[in-house]
C-alpha cells in the first residue's frame, strides 16, 4: 500500500478559463471554445482540453512533492471534462520515487489517470 | 508509414511561460520570478511540465501543419494519452528544435489512433523531452481520406 496524498479540491472552470488556455497554449481546437462547433462534432458542449487537465495534475504534483523533479509523466484521459463542473486530484506516493493520480468529478467520474516517476 | 515532422527552432521566452503558468493555474514562484528561479538553481525561469504543448502550437511550423500533412482534422481528434520523459530543464533563452514521427497507427471499433512520439533538443543538441502522444480520430468521417494516404 502506498501513502495517500491530500486531495486536491478544483472550482469549477468558466468557459473564459478555456478560452485563456486555448491562448496561452495556442490549441484553439473550437470543439474546446465554441459550441456550435462542439456540437456538430457530436459532443454536447466544448470539453476542456486534455492537456489543462495534465497541466493540473502537474500543479499537484508540484504541491504534494515541492523541490522533487519529474523524471516520467503519463496520463489517461478517461472522461470529458466540461465547464461548470467541480473536481478533485487524488493522488498516492506507490514508492518514495513515483505515485499515481486521478482527477474525479464531484460523482467520482473519472476524467484523467495518471502515474509518475520522480528524479 | 514512415512519417515524419519537423517544427521551427522555437524560443522559449519568460512572458509567454508566466501565461502558459497563469492559464493552467500553476502556483510556483519559478515560473512567475526570475529571483525565484535563480534561488531555486534554474538559469533562469524554467518552463512548466506541460510547456511543449507551447512549443507545438504557437510554433512558426505548428502542429496544424503536422494534421494538415497528415490529412487529419483537428476538430474530429480527440487526446487519449499523453506521456513526458524528462532530460535537461527548458530554460527562458532556450531554443528548442523538435521532430514528430508517427510510430504507430491501428483501428479499433469505429476509431483509428495514432501514436505520435516528438522529441525536444535545446541549442546544445541535449534532448529536454520525449513527448508521447495516443491521438484518436472518429473514423466514419474522414476513413476513407486516410485510406486514402496509406
Amino acid at each position: 500500500m502506498g501513502q495517500k496524498l491530500p486531495d486536491i479540491h478544483k472550482d469549477a472552470l468558466a468557459p473564459i478559463d478555456m478560452v485563456r488556455y486555448s491562448g496561452a497554449s495556442g490549441d484553439f481546437n473550437e470543439i474546446h471554445t465554441v459550441p456550435k462547433v462542439a456540437r456538430k462534432k457530436g459532443l454536447k458542449e466544448p470539453i476542456v482540453h486534455g492537456m489543462l487537465l495534465m497541466g493540473w495534475a502537474a500543479e499537484a504534483i508540484e504541491e504534494w512533492l515541492p523541490n522533487r523533479k519529474l523524471a516520467k509523466f503519463t496520463v489517461r484521459f478517461v472522461g470529458m471534462a466540461h465547464a461548470g463542473e467541480a473536481f478533485v486530484i487524488e493522488g498516492m506516493l506507490t514508492t518514495d520515487n513515483a505515485g499515481e493520480l486521478q482527477i474525479k468529478d464531484a460523482s467520482g467520474t473519472g476524467k484523467l489517470m495518471g502515474s509518475f516517476e520522480l528524479v | 508509414m514512415e512519417q515524419e515532422f519537423h517544427y521551427a527552432p522555437f524560443r522559449v521566452e519568460a512572458g509567454k511561460v508566466r501565461e502558459f503558468a497563469r492559464a493552467i493555474g500553476l502556483k510556483n514562484p519559478v515560473y512567475f520570478d526570475r529571483q525565484a528561479a535563480l534561488d531555486a538553481g534554474y538559469r533562469d525561469i524554467p518552463a512548466p511540465p506541460t510547456y511543449t504543448t507551447v512549443i507545438d502550437f504557437w510554433n512558426e511550423r505548428d502542429f496544424y501543419q503536422l494534421f494538415s500533412q497528415w490529412g487529419l482534422d483537428p476538430n474530429d481528434i480527440l487526446h487519449g494519452e499523453q506521456s513526458f520523459e524528462y532530460g535537461e530543464d527548458i530554460i527562458s533563452g532556450d531554443v528548442i528544435t523538435a521532430k514528430a514521427v508517427m510510430i504507430g497507427r491501428f483501428d479499433k471499433k469505429d476509431k483509428r489512433f495514432y501514436q505520435l512520439e516528438t522529441t525536444y533538443r535545446n541549442q546544445d543538441a541535449e534532448v529536454v523531452r520525449i513527448g508521447r502522444a495516443t491521438l484518436i480520430e472518429r473514423r466514419e468521417q474522414h476513413g476513407a481520406e486516410i485510406a486514402g494516404h496509406s
